[in-house]
């Protein structure tokens, strides 16, 4: 067992079973730091054969709040290059680096599970909707809020929400930047099983080591929800 | 208010409202919907936030009537290149980077199942119906219906509706996702204008055409460039919100 708890994650390795905690109590914001060591840690999973299988959830009572907001326009500000009439010239590395490193969980060859509960917010929600699937408290807060700050989500959030939930409601929740509920969640397809909120990590655990031998065969989405737990 | 070939133009709000005035079932007088100039004139008020697309009356459209077009084809004229410009016309509205709704009720048949297709949102009411009649004709929809019919339900359900000429109520529609939300009739167009209004009210032009743009990337381009796009625009507008925020600060 190889464990970190040191760091903006705490991230454990267990008989093939990776886990990785969102670890900033109590929001478990999402700082530069957070993202440099998640797109370390992304590329370590790649690289070890011995994980058979990803969780990632939040540590205490949220997932997180999402992105830390005046530090990533700051960096953004700090590392643009803009022209002549003041356009980006290109994305920022750091920038390119996060959809990258979200683009690798999403086409893992292993299951990717998020377990989420309290709030999810912005970045955070943008993180669970590329896992292959997400399990949720009965009282959890989702939203993608961005436009209220006169931002999008940008890291994949528009395209992921639209294949998820249809163009109109991604373009009413995105644009109305409001809060929805687990059930809501659950109605427009963006989680799929909704749990007691205490239990929600352990029966994700549970559930994907069940799982994660044939998956590696498999490899299929529609095999995974044939035994998804009810 | 502008009107043409019984079709009018308003602006509320600064919501676009194209009316289709044929009652009672509001055929279109020109089987192409609109001249492309004037949609292109009538959609390209920059401070537009948002378009909505109505029936006049108890139905939406019964769309383009078919013995208008024979009389045009015994007449010479040419048809096809009257269907291109309704598709360019149809195209145009969706790719719009503004949110464009449809209320429907009543009647929802033919070409105008097409206009609602081109669509972002589509809301209906409880006694809406809708169908493509043209197989009982022997012809099939021209203005991309089939396409974008497909693409929200599917190549069996797609076959069932064009090819069988099925009708299907409003339940159906939404099983199908052919419509969002159902909502009681009386209050449809309130409830859709206001749909349109939440979500656009206090929100900067540039981050509603951001929101619009990734959205179309995401049909448009590859997973792996409409995530880049995605970024791009994140950042544009987060480097413009930094700027903002350093200038309150000096003040």
């Amino acid at each position: 067992m190889e464990e970190n708890d040191r760091s903006t994650i705490q991230f454990r390795v267990n008989e093939g079973v990776a886990h990785l905690i969102l670890n900033q109590p109590p929001s478990n914001k999402m700082t530069l730091a957070f993202f440099s060591e998640f797109n370390r840690i992304i590329d370590q999973i790649q690289d070890n054969p011995a994980i058979k299988a990803l969780v990632i959830s939040g540590n205490g009572r949220h997932f997180s709040s999402g992105a830390d907001l005046p530090a990533l326009l700051a960096e953004i500000q700090k590392q643009s290059e803009v022209d002549t009439v003041g356009k980006l010239s290109f994305i920022p590395d750091f920038m390119r680096a996060n959809y990258q490193s979200i683009l690798k969980l999403e086409a893992m060859n292993i299951p990717v599970i998020s377990a989420i509960r309290g709030v999810c917010l912005g970045s955070a929600l943008e993180l669970a909707l590329f896992c292959h699937f997400r399990f949720c408290g009965e009282d959890t807060v989702f939203g993608l809020p961005e436009t209220s700050f006169n931002l999008i989500p940008g890291l994949g959030g528009i395209r992921k929400m639209t294949s998820l939930a249809g163009k109109a409601n991604a373009l009413e929740f995105i644009l109305r930047g409001k809060t929805f509920s687990a059930a809501d969640a659950l109605k427009i397809h963006i989680v799929d099983r909704i749990f007691p909120k205490r239990q929600v990590v352990d029966i994700t655990l549970g559930f994907i080591r069940k799982i994660m031998d044939d998956y590696r065969k498999e490899k299929s989405g529609m095999y995974l929800k044939k035994f998804l737990p009810v | 208010m502008e009107k043409i070939d019984k079709i009018t133009w308003e602006i509320r709000d600064d919501i676009g409202i194209i009316t289709l005035d044929n009652p009672p079932e509001n055929y279109l007088v020109r089987p192409e919907f609109l001249p492309y100039d004037t949609l292109k004139k009538w959609t390209s008020y920059d401070y537009l936030k948002g378009i909505l697309i109505c029936g006049s009356g108890k139905h939406f459209s019964g769309g383009g009537k078919l013995e208008n077009l024979y009389e045009m084809i015994k007449a010479n004229e040419d048809i096809a290149s009257r269907m291109e410009e309704g598709k360019a016309v149809l195209d145009h509205l969706e790719n719009l980077t503004i949110p464009i709704a449809a209320a429907i009720q009543g009647i929802c048949f033919g070409g105008g199942l097409e206009i609602a297709l081109a669509c972002h949102i589509r809301v209906c009411s409880e006694n809406a119906l809708f169908a493509f009649p043209e197989i009982n004709s022997r012809v099939l929809p021209g203005l991309g219906g089939t396409v974008r019919f497909h693409e929200l339900a599917g190549f069996p359900e797609s076959m069932k509706m064009i090819l069988g000429g099925d009708m299907i109520n409003a339940e159906d529609a939404l099983e199908l996702k052919l419509v969002d939300q159902i909502t009681p009739k009386a209050t449809l167009f309130d409830h859709t204008f206001n749909l349109l209004k939440k979500m656009t009210y206090d929100r900067p032009m540039e981050v509603i055409h951001g929101v619009m743009q990734a959205l179309q990337n995401a049909r448009k381009l590859s997973h792996l460039e409409a995530m880049q796009q995605e970024t791009r625009i994140f950042c544009e507008l987060a480097l413009t919100e930094a700027r903002r925020r350093n200038k309150n600060n000096a003040k």
